[in-house]
């Protein structure tokens, strides 16, 4: 009878530090556990005291991949305590800042951390020999997002010009002319990805689970709408503690959260099962080339929903800036009033749904902050994957099982540290 | 002394030189300037009525010429017009003729013990260099702002065109892509536009590393418009000239200049912190290829500054010949340009090296530059400052690379350290020193241009507010004064034996006021006139009994006699109380600065009046009606303890009829005749509507009530510099010796009784 | 023989190594022609422990940091701090206002227990650093010129003047002037200004210049109507460690 030992000490080609831990004796599992140990920095101890202002700015270093949603979420936070509603001008920028920000995430995410994976590569650095085109094409795909983002926002990573109340300075109309062109032939550079990874073979397992998503009635949500639950129905945003129960267990640093069932998921697939619908058409149209259908119960395909949204990011972006440059921009008065009260913010980060939820007194300074991660919600759900996975493959090698497990958890993509904030 | 009046002129000028004055004399404006040109002189009386050029010509042009001399016009016809306009071009007062020698004395004396000045002229040594570019040509023509509209887009199509845009409420120099985006008429740019002849960073040559090496020089040689350039960058853009291309002519300056088209515009809008007139810059003569000039109806005069010039216009638009009245119109709008510059320097521009030589110990740079954050603002904004700094960049295949010329400054810490950690400035005070000195004295001696043109930049930038250099030569000239003043040898100066001998004056007429006031009426024996000015006080002797402080309570424009409003108080007082129609009383005065009329006129007038703080306030008031037209509105506060205690109270009944003045009274405590307001004068104060950036407030009263006049005002956001008082203290002697009326350092009778808030915070132990 | 390159994580949000990334294919390709990367745990699978310029990212926050990090300065010929957090201690140093136990008990509640947590440092409070890489994150290339300047054999340039200057130079509208205040006069540029230049002001990532004027500029933003309290608010966002925020 077979007796494994294995542990991954840091899983690589994540965001943060993680560890699988698989013992195996006697052909029984001994123990299975997705240990966190990212150092916690306490981000909602941090948030106390600190003015209005800055706490998008600080918001935004929880992440260093999706800081534009945590500053999103944020802003929109501080925005619904103070009471202010964003001009439509504001939404279009916002939403449009929101879309560079996946597409660089989903890249580095489809074609840096995960593709090595399928292409028997530790890391994309080898790829630049045998897969020179594609190496080259994720640089410039993710250089795209990165100027799309820098054009809004002075950068992509810890953006500066959104603030609460809207844009601290106005994009130059010329640069998202050329930037609109670079969308359209990123298209046909994502049409070379879905034909990589038509060709690669996405491991088949499948465990239904509960799939949460924002849902907002009018479009593929983003960064509006209320909570949608694949179990349950659609919740008021003001209910999401009711959905999110965090819990802590000693072996992670970051919460664990739990719903209907033992654990939900969170992020592109989720999305998908709730929203796929809503997707704009050239992404319809990839997701059935590439066989992802609604209900999808296979994690692994978390990364091809990724590509999917990929498309529609890039086809959203696009009609975007056709929006801004027909109504020109103009600078608005950000100025704000701050009062007591508290206010959540929920927007759908690359990795699924997050939420910013604070409370300020009279002269906007935060009392109080409650930040609910993707990864968070996720990490209870990885374990439970693993549980299903493991006695499926028990009886291959211990090199394989160990892929397959490290596979899984870079399927969720997960943001570590930012789940351990 | 210009006077065409041969009597006034010489007995001035003896009485002057008796009292221990060099005078000289002119007798019209022409000779004036003539011998302000060959002679240095600290003061100057000028009569406002000359043949030929006029009082106030004259004074324009020596503000231009001397802006150090002090000035004191004289007339017999006061108009609010020319005292106004004197007092814009730097008058710091005028009297009304004829002149007492007393009062013009007094003047005299206070202006030089206050500003005096050495009396030579120190000139400077100057490397004589010809000019790089002689102005090739020299005339005026005519462009239409459509014309002009033609012309900019001729150039875009041959050229890139920069000019001045809006830009959150600033201005700055960009890319200009349609016309209607260019500013003309703006005060000054954020940026200079000096960074398109040396930008920020720019590459000097390219270079590829290996066995030999490859150099590939990278001189810009983009052809470039500049619209809109004022004349003081104009002559910052000559400076730099002198220092790219004189000697060791640097490549790629010359080529960004021989590829650039300066198109210059006049500046009729200065900024408040510009003093460019004081560094001679306020206009370009050349250095443009063209230089235009607002003249209004969408019509400009273009002055052509090269050949080069001549051929765009020729080029590109139509322009037409310049009539008569359009040059007159380009002159006037210059002159009308130049009295909004607010600031200047007090010290002539050539003597600036030896003043700063003379100051290299001064404690100034120490105590100064305490708060300098060393953040390189001033030199970065500055059009003059071109020190840069070079590295070397190479990229990543470590082959290829640049080395790149970025903008350095005096003013950063590490601008002289050496490789070996040594830093020969390495206190905020000698970077501080060393860069006021370029500006002054080291630029001027080594290229014989000014190193500071007067655009003000570096003092908007300059968080710490220690950045202009007009600042600081101000404030070394005046402390080489103060220790000129400290040298002064005492035995050549002739004593005043009148200064304590008071005047004999007639009591003409007495009348009461109320149970404790009594207004009295004099006139001197000798038939003169006191010749005060609203505000100030005499030292009035009953003789045996003693002296005391007395405002003024008429205007000079009621007469030769004046009257004295007094109320029962002490021995003096009640000795003058006692007095009847005839008796003589002994005078001394006019003292004190009186209120700022020049600062008054053309604002929206506020008088407070508490109690007998009328009595002063009445020759202000008085003045003001006999000037009507000079100021805005005009509102009166006063507030007395009870009906009974009301001051001249049919002038009050004569007050609330005239429409001119908006008239508000009040009273601590009623009675039974009272119908009007009762409660303490500041319950009048939310009554008026005031416009606080056009308002000047100016209360007089009890010490108790300005705490809460004050208070109120400033919660109508008035400035501290709009909110005037006038102070009661113990002024016995009246020439700042007795040291009774002084306030810290300050001697009420000397710069007193009349000061503004802003004074009066720095005073300690003033309210 | 190439010099190897190692990029090691601490306590923070990643977003420097990520930023590092971001280079055109041609630099990828000069960059792997003139280093060898042997450690870069978010991109790649393979990992070693010989190393001869090690990154470091993070500040440090728990006990068994002190012990990695000092391990690594021991193997590496370089250290380099990339990013406030490593350079400065960064906005981690926040938590440091509050007792260790506050910090663990709003955010785990009465599962405090299971967790630790010491104040956060930068990594030269812990071992000696040789060069640093400021910013929050640094700018995009900036951590290649360091590669380049120790490739080439010279020191790193580290600008020693503050932010104003870049803003100056950027032709930026002073913060101040807009009516909003700013650190920009006391901190180290190199960042060619970019908050102020994206509509925003300076936070003080990149640390203060060598010798700053921090009583004139605390005086200077009072006078533009700070409260005592948030003039030290301001410098705590990045500059709680060191005696600034004090």
């Amino acid at each position: 009878m077979k007796s494994i030992n294995l542990k991954v000490n840091q899983i690589t080609r994540v965001e943060g530090h993680g560890n699988i831990v698989l013992k195996v004796s006697g052909g029984k599992i001994q123990e299975l556990k997705w240990e966190v140990t990212e150092s916690p920095r306490f981000f909602e101890a941090m948030m106390r005291g600190r003015y209005y202002e800055d706490v998008p700015y600080l918001a935004s270093r929880i992440c260093g991949i999706c800081s534009i949603a945590h500053t999103t979420a944020s802003i929109q936070a501080v925005e619904a305590a103070f009471g202010i509603q964003p001009s439509a001008q504001t939404m279009l920028l916002r939403k449009l800042l929101f879309n560079a920000e996946l597409l660089e995430s989903h890249v580095l995410h489809v074609l840096f951390l995960a593709a090595p994976d399928f292409l028997g590569a530790g890391s994309v650095f080898p790829l630049l020999q045998t897969h020179p085109d594609i190496v080259v094409m994720a640089l410039r795909l993710k250089k795209l997002a990165y100027n799309l983002a820098e054009a809004l926002a002075g950068r992509k990573t810890h953006p500066l010009s959104c603030e609460v109340g809207g844009f601290a300075k106005m994009p130059d109309l010329k640069e998202l002319e050329a930037i609109r062109k670079r969308l359209e032939a990123a298209l046909v550079d994502f049409d070379t990805v879905v034909g990589l990874y038509k060709g690669l073979r996405i491991p088949d397992f499948t465990r239904e689970t509960e799939y949460i998503a924002l849902k907002d009635a009018g479009e593929y949500a983003f960064i509006s709408g209320d909570i949608a639950s694949t179990d349950a129905g659609i919740i008021p945003l003001s209910n999401y503690l009711k959905v999110t129960n965090e819990f802590c267990v000693p072996h992670s640093t970051a919460k664990y959260t739990r719903h209907k069932r033992d654990s939900y998921m969170v992020g592109a697939l989720a999305r998908f099962n709730n929203n796929h619908k809503q997707l704009l058409p050239r992404a319809q149209k990839v997701a059935a080339e590439l066989g992802l259908k609604a209900p999808c119960y296979n994690p692994f395909m978390i990364t091809v929903a990724q590509l999917v949204e990929s498309f529609h990011a890039a086809e959203d972006s696009i009609n975007l800036i056709d929006q801004i440059l027909s109504r020109g921009v103009a600078t608005e008065d950000n100025a704000v009033k701050p009062k007591a009260g508290r206010g959540i913010g929920a927007v759908e980060a690359p990795r699924g749904i997050l939420f910013h939820d604070y409370t300020f007194d009279k002269n906007g300074v935060l009392t109080n902050a409650n930040c609910v991660i993707p990864t968070n919600q996720n990490h209870n759900n990885i374990q439970k994957d693993m549980e299903a996975l493991v006695p499926l493959i028990l009886d291959r090698p211990e090199d394989e099982i160990r892929l397959r497990l490290e596979m899984l958890v870079r399927a969720y993509d997960p943001c570590i540290s930012c789940s351990t904030h | 002394m210009v006077d065409d009046e041969a009597i006034v002129r010489e007995s001035i000028k003896d009485w002057l030189e008796d009292a221990g004055y060099q005078v000289a004399t002119a007798e019209t404006g022409e000779e004036a300037l003539e011998l302000i040109g060959k002679r240095d002189f600290g003061f100057m009386i000028l009569d406002i009525r000359l043949p030929g050029k006029t009082g106030i010509e004259v004074l324009k042009e020596v503000k231009a010429q001397r802006p150090w001399i002090k000035s004191v016009i004289v007339t017999a016809y006061p108009s609010a017009e020319t005292t106004a306009e004197a007092a814009r071009l730097g008058a710091i007062d005028y009297l009304i003729k004829p002149v007492v020698p007393d009062g013009l004395e007094k003047l005299i004396r206070e202006t030089i013990e206050s500003a005096g000045r050495e009396p030579t002229v120190t000139t400077v040594e100057v490397r004589p260099k010809p000019p790089v570019k002689a102005p090739e040509i020299k005339r005026s023509v005519v462009i239409t702002r459509e014309g002009l509209k033609t012309l900019v887009e001729g150039l875009a199509e041959d050229m890139e065109v920069v000019g001045v845009k809006s830009r959150n409420g600033k201005y700055d120099y960009d890319k200009i892509t349609a016309f209607a985006e260019l500013s003309l008429n703006y005060d000054v740019s954020v940026t200079p536009p000096t960074r398109y002849l040396l930008p920020p960073l720019e590459t000097l040559f390219k270079f590829k590393l290996g066995a030999a090496l490859e150099l590939k020089p990278a001189a810009d040689t983009t052809r470039r418009a500049i619209i809109g350039v004022h004349p003081s960058d104009i002559k910052a853009m000559e400076m730099l000239d002198e220092a790219f291309m004189a000697t060791n002519p640097d490549p790629n300056y010359h080529a960004r200049r021989q590829n650039t088209v300066i198109i210059g515009v006049d500046c009729l809008n200065p900024s408040p912190k510009s003093f460019a007139p004081s560094m001679g810059t306020h206009l370009a003569e050349t250095g443009f290829d063209l230089l235009l000039t607002d003249i209004g109806d969408d019509r400009y005069v273009v002055n052509v500054g090269s050949a080069k010039g001549d051929e765009l216009l020729e080029k590109h638009t139509k322009v037409r010949e310049p009539t008569g009245d359009e040059i007159a119109r380009q002159k006037a709008v210059r002159d009308e340009a130049f009295y909004k510059y607010r600031l200047s320097l007090n010290v002539p521009r050539e003597r600036l090296p030896k003043l700063l030589d003379d100051s290299y110990d001064s404690p100034y740079w120490e105590s100064r530059s305490a708060t300098c954050l060393s953040c390189g603002s001033c030199v970065m904004v500055c059009p003059t400052c071109f020190c840069f700094n070079v590295q070397d960049e190479v990229a990543l295949n470590l082959k290829d690379g640049e080395r790149l010329r970025h903008r350095d400054g005096c003013t950063l810490i590490d601008f002289a350290r050496v490789a070996s950690g040594e830093n020969f400035r390495h206190d905020k005070a000698s970077r501080f020193r060393h860069r006021i000195y370029r500006k002054g004295k080291y630029i001027l001696e080594r290229y014989g241009r000014i190193g500071c043109v007067g655009c003000g930049r570096c003092a908007t930038a300059c968080l710490a507010d220690i950045a202009s250099p007009l600042e600081a030569f101000n404030a070394l000239a005046e402390s080489a004064r103060i220790q000129e003043a400290a040298r002064r040898v005492i035995s050549e100066i002739q004593p005043r034996t009148e200064l304590y001998t008071p005047r004999p004056a007639e009591l003409v007429r007495v009348r009461e006021l109320t149970a404790r006031e009594k207004v009295f009426e004099f006139r001197f024996k000798d038939g003169s006139a006191l010749g005060q000015l609203p505000g100030q006080f005499v030292e009035v002797s009953v003789m045996g009994v003693g002296e005391a402080p007395i405002s003024i309570s008429t205007s000079p424009t009621r007469g030769k006699s004046f009257q004295l409003a007094v109320r029962n108080v002490g021995d003096v007082t009640n000795a003058l109380h006692k007095l009847q129609a005839g008796a003589v009383v002994g005078i001394r005065g006019p003292f004190g600065n009186g209120f700022p009329i020049q600062a008054l006129e053309g604002r929206d007038v506020l008088l407070i009046a508490g109690g007998i703080g009328l009595f002063p306030l009445r020759s202000l008031l008085q003045f003001i009606l006999d000037r009507r037209d000079s100021f805005k509105r005009v509102i009166l506060l006063y507030g007395s303890r009870s009906p009974a205690e009301r001051l001249f109270p049919e002038e009050l009944a004569d007050l609330s009829q005239r429409r001119d003045i908006e008239f508000h009274e009040t009273v601590d405590k009623g009675d039974a005749t009272w119908q009007g307001n009762v409660g303490v004068i500041t319950t009048l104060i939310p009554k008026v509507n005031i416009d606080p950036k056009k308002t000047i407030a100016i209360a007089v009263g009890p010490p108790i009530m300005y705490r809460f006049v004050i208070g109120e005002l400033k919660k109508r956001d008035l400035a501290d510099d709009n909110v005037i008082v006038s102070l009661e203290r113990r002024m016995k002697c009246g020439v700042g010796k007795c040291g009774h009326c002084q306030i810290n350092g300050v001697y009420v009778c000397q710069e007193g009784p009349v000061f503004t808030l802003t004074q009066l915070r720095k005073m300690r132990e003033a309210v | 023989m190439k010099p190897k390159v190692a990029f090691f994580d601490f306590s923070g949000c990643e977003g420097c190594q990520l930023d590092a990334l971001n280079l055109d294919a041609g630099d990828v390709v000069d960059l792997l022609n003139a280093v060898d990367i042997v450690n870069f745990r978010e991109v790649m699978t393979e990992r070693a422990d010989d190393y001869d310029i090690a990154f470091i990212e993070g500040s440090v926050t728990r006990e068994s940091e002190i012990a990695r990090l000092q391990k690594i300065r021991s193997q590496a010929k370089v250290l380099v701090a990339l990013g406030a957090c490593a350079s400065i201690g960064g906005v981690n140093c926040l938590k440091n206002h509050l007792p260790m136990e506050e910090a663990l008990r709003i955010v785990y509640g009465d599962k405090a227990g299971y967790y630790d947590t010491i104040p956060a440092r930068p990594a030269n409070a812990v071992v000696a650093v040789d060069y640093y890489v400021r910013g929050c994150p640094p700018v995009t290339g900036e951590l290649v010129k360091v590669v380049k300047a120790l490739l080439l054999g010279k020191k790193p340039e580290i600008p020693n003047f503050p932010v104003c200057v870049e803003c100056k130079m950027a032709g930026n509208i002073c913060v101040f002037e807009r009516g909003k205040t700013c650190l920009g006069p006391v901190i180290r540029a190199g960042c060619s200004a970019i908050c102020v230049t994206s509509g925003r002001h300076c936070w003080g990532c990149r640390g203060l210049v060598d010798e700053p004027n921090v009583d004139s500029e605390k005086d200077i933003l009072q006078k533009y109507g700070l409260t005592v309290a948030q003039v030290v608010e301001k410098f705590k966002i990045y500059n709680t460690y060191g005696d600034v925020a004090k």
